[in-house]
């Protein structure tokens, strides 16, 4: 019984979201809207893999815009110089991804988390100035054209690619559910906790940390991947500051270490900045005032609202002792 | 011979802004376990407002200098009261004190573009850039004033820690902040001290440095990430391990530089970093501080 229900929380929040994304193109006008929508695929893959990460896992990674670049220049050199297929450039370019997350990973994770935090930052950096001044292997600050992807000669539309897309996020959510769901989850949360307490428990800590920091490495390198096949082009931006002050602007938004804060976050942060002429010059202000006053006054983000309103609503109905239900503790 | 005395004087030059800029991180580090991830900010602050008070307000340079302290020092406040205390008053963790950091950060390089735009600015100087030879050298007062106040301002910092009991409550505090706080210290007025402190180092590197890099609100990150690699490598427990680990960064950068290519440094720096975390996970000189809560 109890196995059954974890399969279905698992299982529809996902389901419910591949429908309504399903539906989506059917009731949008233009291609520009589409690409929002499948911008908003792509930062809830990568921002998935942030948030199994640090809020999960409590280990912060500030490099993720370095392996999302790292993704798409891998990709697209083995596309296009190595003339691979993309049936295997993809999963080249992801074992890349995982091979350097490894190397950095090792001699950082046995340390403590602030470690990593500054290493992968600097790690973004490098790579940043690598992509824009290696300018014979990179394309330099131009960048680089990605094909377009064809299978057996029929060219992939828009369409057929937000589907492709929307499909591998609903996977990576699915993943993230049964990861969170699972011992896994209960280990990784444990490292959140206290890393000593954790070890003493018999959790490999440093083998932990070392997985999932791999994994959320991947999943940045995945959406990179998405991303430059999308924008039918790579260049140095894909690894530049911006990109991670939106990753934690949609994790911390959304709400860090609950099951949908990304996909939350996404819509947010993509579909916000339409609807504000003044927003371009402004733009970094407003994401690092939202970051500040969330940490600050909602660190559930907004996925902590929700239990809250669902807690007062159930309150109202059955009018429980007073203190019964905090909305912070309620297991996201 | 004469290659290898000009590279390792820019080595040196370069390494004083780097390894100031990691010891104003160990500094903040070492009073309350927080890495502040807006230190490059401050320099940035000090160089766009040297701008603000040479250029467009022609103040004299000594108003002006004054002036620039005075506004990195109310930011570091601002960082300090608005950003540090309310996290640490909801009990916030200290990674989470760590992203606000970032957040004041993105906030300083916004308002700045606001203020100065993206463009890079000439930054007047306050000494000579006059060349000046120093026996087979080529330099200039500029450069040799940002290797004196390093070794000033390391002089100083060291006399700070270890010549006067309000050091010994620096110190007391990094070790254990509720401890300090029932032996009498003021443990928050030690961290405010700490931010205040490494905000005037970073404010005097931006006096010096700017007219060398040129301005640009951007550059923040940069720095910081310099500031990092030198504490990393140097090591996060001591500020003198991080000035040395900035210096040795510099001096590397510099010779890949100048017998390869400034394409490499970068990489070859950032790999050397993880190489020696390997075999002395608390950096070259670090002490047993990392391993610990």
């Amino acid at each position: 019984m109890k196995s059954l229900n974890t399969a279905r929380s698992m299982l529809a929040g996902p389901a419910l979201i591949l429908l309504v994304g399903a539906l989506v193109p059917l009731l949008l006008t233009s291609g520009f809207h589409l690409r929002l929508v499948t911008i908003i695929c792509i930062y809830t893959i990568l921002c998935t893999g942030f948030n199994l990460l640090y809020g999960y896992a409590g280990q912060i990674s500030m490099g993720q815009q370095g392996f999302f670049a790292l993704g798409a220049y891998a990709f697209t050199l083995l596309m296009s110089a190595g003339n691979w297929s993309f049936w295997s450039a993809l999963p080249a370019a992801l074992l890349i991804c995982a091979g350097v997350a490894l190397l950095i990973g090792i001699p950082l994770l046995r340390l403590r988390s602030h470690y990593l935090a500054m290493a992968t930052l600097c790690f973004g950096l490098v790579f940043a100035g690598i992509a824009s001044r290696w300018i014979e292997f990179t394309g330099g600050t131009a960048g680089m054209m990605v094909p377009s992807v064809k299978f057996s000669g029929h060219i992939v539309s828009r369409t057929e690619l937000y589907y492709a897309i929307l499909l591998i996020m609903v996977l990576v959510l699915v993943m993230q559910n049964f990861i969170v769901s699972t011992h896994m989850g209960r280990a990784l949360m444990s490292l959140r906790g206290d890393e000593t307490a954790a070890q003493s428990l018999g959790v490999n800590v440093t083998a932990w940390k070392l997985r999932i920091f791999i994994l959320s490495s991947v999943l940045a390198g995945l959406a990179g991947i998405a991303s430059a096949v999308v924008n039918r082009q790579v260049n140095p931006s894909f690894s530049e500051f911006p990109i991670l002050v939106s990753i934690l602007t949609i994790a911390v938004v959304g709400g860090l270490g609950t099951r949908y804060g990304a996909l939350l976050g996404a819509c947010v942060v993509v579909i916000a900045p339409q609807g504000l002429a003044a927003f371009g010059e402004s733009e970094t202000i407003i994401y690092g005032v939202c970051l500040l006053l969330f940490l600050m006054f909602m660190p559930h983000g907004l996925s902590g609202l929700i239990p809250k309103l669902f807690g007062r609503i159930r309150r109202k109905a059955a009018s429980p002792a007073p203190g019964v239900v905090k909305a912070g503790e309620i297991k996201p | 011979m004469e290659q290898i005395g000009v590279i390792l004087l820019a080595g040196l030059t370069n390494g004083s802004v780097y390894g100031l800029v990691g010891l104003s991180i160990s500094l903040i580090y070492g009073t309350n376990r927080v890495i502040n991830f807006a230190q490059g900010e401050f320099v940035m602050l000090g160089v766009m407002s040297a701008i603000l008070f040479m250029v467009t307000l022609h103040l004299p340079t000594w108003a002006a200098i004054g002036a620039i302290l005075v506004v990195v020092v109310l930011a570091a406040l601002v960082l300090e009261l608005g950003v540090y205390q309310p996290l640490v008053r909801r009990g916030a963790a200290p990674l989470t004190i760590m992203i606000g950091t970032l957040a004041a950060a993105i906030i300083a390089t916004g308002i700045a573009l606001l203020i100065w735009g993206p463009l890079q600015l000439a930054v007047p100087n306050v000494f000579s850039l006059q060349a000046l030879n120093l026996g087979p050298l080529m330099t200039n007062a500029q450069q040799l004033a940002i290797i004196g106040v390093f070794a000033g301002l390391l002089l100083l910092t060291w006399y700070l820690m270890y010549r006067t009991s309000f050091g010994l409550c620096i110190r007391a505090t990094g070790v254990n902040p509720r401890i300090a706080s029932l032996m009498g210290i003021r443990a928050d007025r030690v961290v405010r001290f700490g931010f205040v402190f490494s905000a005037l180092i970073s404010g005097m590197v931006g006096i010096l440095i700017g007219p060398l890099l040129g301005g640009q609100v951007g550059m923040g990150v940069t720095l910081t990430v310099k500031g990092f690699m030198a504490a990393i490598l140097g090591g996060l427990g001591s500020p003198f391990a991080a000035a040395a680990g900035g210096v040795m960064i510099a001096v590397v950068e510099a010779l890949v530089a100048g017998y390869g290519s400034s394409l490499y440094a970068e990489p070859i720096i950032f790999s050397l970093i993880l190489a020696i975390l390997f075999f002395r996970p608390y950096g070259l000189l670090g002490d047993f501080e990392a391993g610990r809560r």
